[in-house]
């Protein structure tokens, strides 16, 4: 009888998991938590893994929502409709990624050139590009991360990364790197940064304006680097997720997302 | 006093080796035996090996209706005489796939109520250094063109189109192959050339000649920036033959007739042609086109052949035994073309495909048929091109369920030469040969 009185709340019970971009990781946590707390009923589970994971597991069932910081790529769209699978696409947030590099390193700036030659291993040494004789350590995340497929398009311009690169599971783990390590550059979302490593200025000019990260400076495009986050999910299982999605889309879910690093689909 | 205090003493003395060692015991865990390490590192080992092996089939169950009965179709097959409907699994596949490292191995069977046959069974090879070149052995498709390896779950149609059936049948042969293409994570990973050697008699059979067919296919495949568009190009060459078996081959040519020059199967009966190569060259151009718009998915599909089949008298298709009768050389050219339109973001999609194969592009309309004199050959309903309009809607229920409605409007060539009303080898008016189709495919 208790079983039977429980069932419905059960089935009423928003209950789904989120899984895929480290970039939108804390974002997710965030407002998961928070929403959580206006509707207890609810249970969402955030992980991690990479973009590439997010959107290989709503492909082939295993997640609820793919959180993801690129959109989805033809062939996964074809993958999906092969499956027969009707998705949604919505931006929650924009992100500026941000590179880093140890706070005891002297440069403070690099164009988007500058950039390129470092992480495609054509500059190995700060010197060449006006820093301290030291061997460039540089950090990158693996190939299943949106973050690594927007920079290798939009920074790099689809040129590969260099065999020196070294690649990281996670954005964390790229941040204890370069906090770790004097001669250590690497990218990561706006989120992730904090005291023990130094975000740098951009240019896309060619050395003539250059740009900190900052939510101001994505907000008001001044900031090269900016990209939207997403969530997908099928359109089967809109019903269980709407009201979360809705709430990320709501004022108050978009305070979280300035809240917690991240930059808001409007000002 | 003194003495209790040396009892005491003594007392401790005695017994201190005794409190050591409980005081040892009640300090000292003694370690227990791990035994949930081992046991998740055998599960690890067994589940990496087991992932290495992958097992998928398909099954297609479908009922047909065609506008006649006993015609020759190429809707998966002739009706037999006097059936224009039937129910048949049309395949029931079943693969197993082995990867481990750099090498893969395939196992592929096809089962129906016709029978068991071998659709894949090869080995593969990929260099471990720059992951850019793998060598393929076995039974495996022929690398030409788009539609032959293209897979029959996946295609939107539910058969391929009347110019690969004809030029391809069983889509597979025996022979190994050589393909580059870079890995994905480099940039020219939208290359890939395969090239190579075949028996040219397709699966299933042993060669019935020495000669080898050389079969190769240059593609590109691109990505817009936006991930809205998909283009594919590519190439194809066939290069081969099989052995003539008798002394006589006859290939189209000028005849002149008291009224006047047509085109006409000549004879070469040179009694040294027997054993020589009949040759086979093809050349293929394909393109495929996908689209995310607004309206849904929609992908264009087109390929091209054009080239020369040896055949026989009545039939163009590629053979797979020795021809016992006299091989006819014929320039040949066909195409097809798809439109797979995605409705938003349902489960439904609407499939419009039209084809055409003109097995004798030297002949048309009333040329063929014409009636020739001495050791020549007049030309017949086997040189006739056919044209097929397929319309069809599937339904994708899930990843594992689709169904697809769809009618073959099947238009033949005509000739005022070859009439004959009361049979179904009647070619002065389009055949009533159409088909529709209603198959059910479960997917794993």
């Amino acid at each position: 009888m208790a079983l039977a009185l429980m069932l419905p709340a059960m089935i009423l019970a928003q209950s789904f998991k989120i899984k895929g971009s480290d970039t939108v990781l804390p974002l997710s946590q965030a407002e998961a938590e928070a929403f959580m707390k206006k509707d207890p009923k609810a249970s969402i589970a955030v992980t991690g893994g990479g973009s590439g994971v997010g959107l290989a597991a709503i492909i082939s069932g295993t997640t609820d929502i793919a959180q993801s910081s690129r959109s989805m790529k033809m062939d996964e769209k074809l993958k999906m409709q092969e499956a027969g699978k009707a998705f949604k696409e919505v931006i929650i947030a924009y992100d500026a990624l941000a590179v880093i590099v140890n706070p005891a390193n002297p440069i403070s700036q690099l164009t988007r050139e500058q950039l390129e030659g470092i992480f495609t291993g054509k500059i190995t040494n700060w010197k060449e590009v006006g820093g301290e004789d030291a061997k460039i350590v540089a950090y990158s995340r693996e190939t299943s991360s949106g973050t690594y497929e927007f920079f290798k398009e939009h920074v790099l311009n689809k040129k590969n990364f260099g065999s020196n690169a070294l690649l990281m599971p996670a954005t964390g783990a790229i941040v204890q790197s370069v906090s770790q390590t004097k001669g250590a550059i690497g990218y990561v979302g706006l989120a992730y940064i904090d005291k023990a490593v130094k975000p740098l200025k951009v240019s896309y000019d060619k050395g003539k304006t250059y740009v900190v990260p900052s939510v101001a400076s994505a907000m008001d495009k001044t900031y090269p680097i900016t990209r939207p986050l997403y969530y997908y999910y099928l359109s089967s299982i809109e019903k269980t997720v709407s009201a979360y999605v809705n709430y990320i889309l709501s004022p108050e879910g978009q305070k979280i997302v300035l809240e917690t690093g991240y930059v808001p689909l409007k000002k | 006093m003194k003495s209790i205090k040396t009892t005491l003493v003594l007392l401790v003395l005695l017994t201190a080796p005794f409190t050591g060692a409980r005081m040892s015991a009640q300090i000292i865990e003694t370690p227990k035996p791990d035994t949930v390490y081992p046991i998740l590192e055998k599960l690890q080992s067994d589940v990496s090996l087991f992932s290495r092996l992958k097992i998928s089939g398909y099954i297609q169950s479908q009922f047909q209706k065609a506008d006649t009965a006993g015609i020759e179709s190429f809707a998966g097959g002739n009706f037999p005489a006097g059936i224009d409907n039937r129910f048949a699994v049309r395949r029931g596949r079943f693969k197993l796939a082995y990867d481990y490292a750099f090498s893969q191995y395939v196992l592929q069977v096809d089962v129906t109520e016709k029978g068991v046959g071998i659709k894949d069974a090869y080995v593969s090879f990929t260099d471990p250094w720059l992951q850019c070149f793998a060598i393929t052995a076995g039974v495996f498709d022929r690398p030409f063109g788009y539609e032959i390896s293209y897979s029959s779950s996946s295609r939107e149609s539910p058969e391929r189109s009347r110019m690969f059936q004809t030029l391809f049948p069983g889509e597979r042969d025996l022979g190994a192959r050589f393909t580059f293409q870079p890995p994905k994570t480099s940039r020219f990973n939208f290359i890939k050339l395969d090239a190579g050697l075949f028996n040219g008699t397709g699966p299933n059979v042993v060669d019935f000649d020495r000669y080898k067919d050389f079969i190769s296919h240059l593609s590109i495949n691109k990505t817009n920036r936006s991930e809205k568009v998909k283009v594919g190009l590519g190439v194809s060459y066939y290069n081969g033959g099989w052995r003539q078996g008798t002394k006589y081959n006859y290939s189209m040519n000028d005849v002149t007739l008291p009224a006047g020059n047509i085109m006409a199967l000549t004879v070469d009966s040179t009694s040294s042609a027997i054993g020589n190569k009949l040759r086979r060259e093809y050349f293929g151009a394909d393109a495929q086109v996908s689209y995310d718009s607004p309206l849904g998915l929609t992908i264009l599909r087109g390929e091209f052949i054009t080239g020369t089949q040896p055949g026989v008298a009545k039939s163009a298709v590629s053979p797979s035994a020795q021809p016992v009768t006299d091989a006819y050389i014929r320039k040949f050219n066909g195409a097809y073309f798809y439109l797979v339109q995605n409705i938003f973001q349902t489960k439904y999609q609407l499939v419009v495909k039209y084809d055409w194969f003109d097995p004798n592009t030297a002949v048309t309309g009333n040329e063929i048929g014409v009636k020739v004199t001495g050791s020549n050959k007049a030309t017949g309903a086997y040189d006739a091109k056919y044209s097929t309009l397929g319309i069809g809607w599937v339904y994708k229920w899930n990843s594992q369920v689709k169904i697809t409605a769809y009618y073959d409007y099947v238009l033949n060539e005509t000739t005022t030469n070859i009439e004959d009303v009361s049979t179904l080898k009647d070619l002065s008016n389009d055949r009533h040969d159409n088909v529709f189709t209603l198959r059910l495919q479960y997917k794993f």
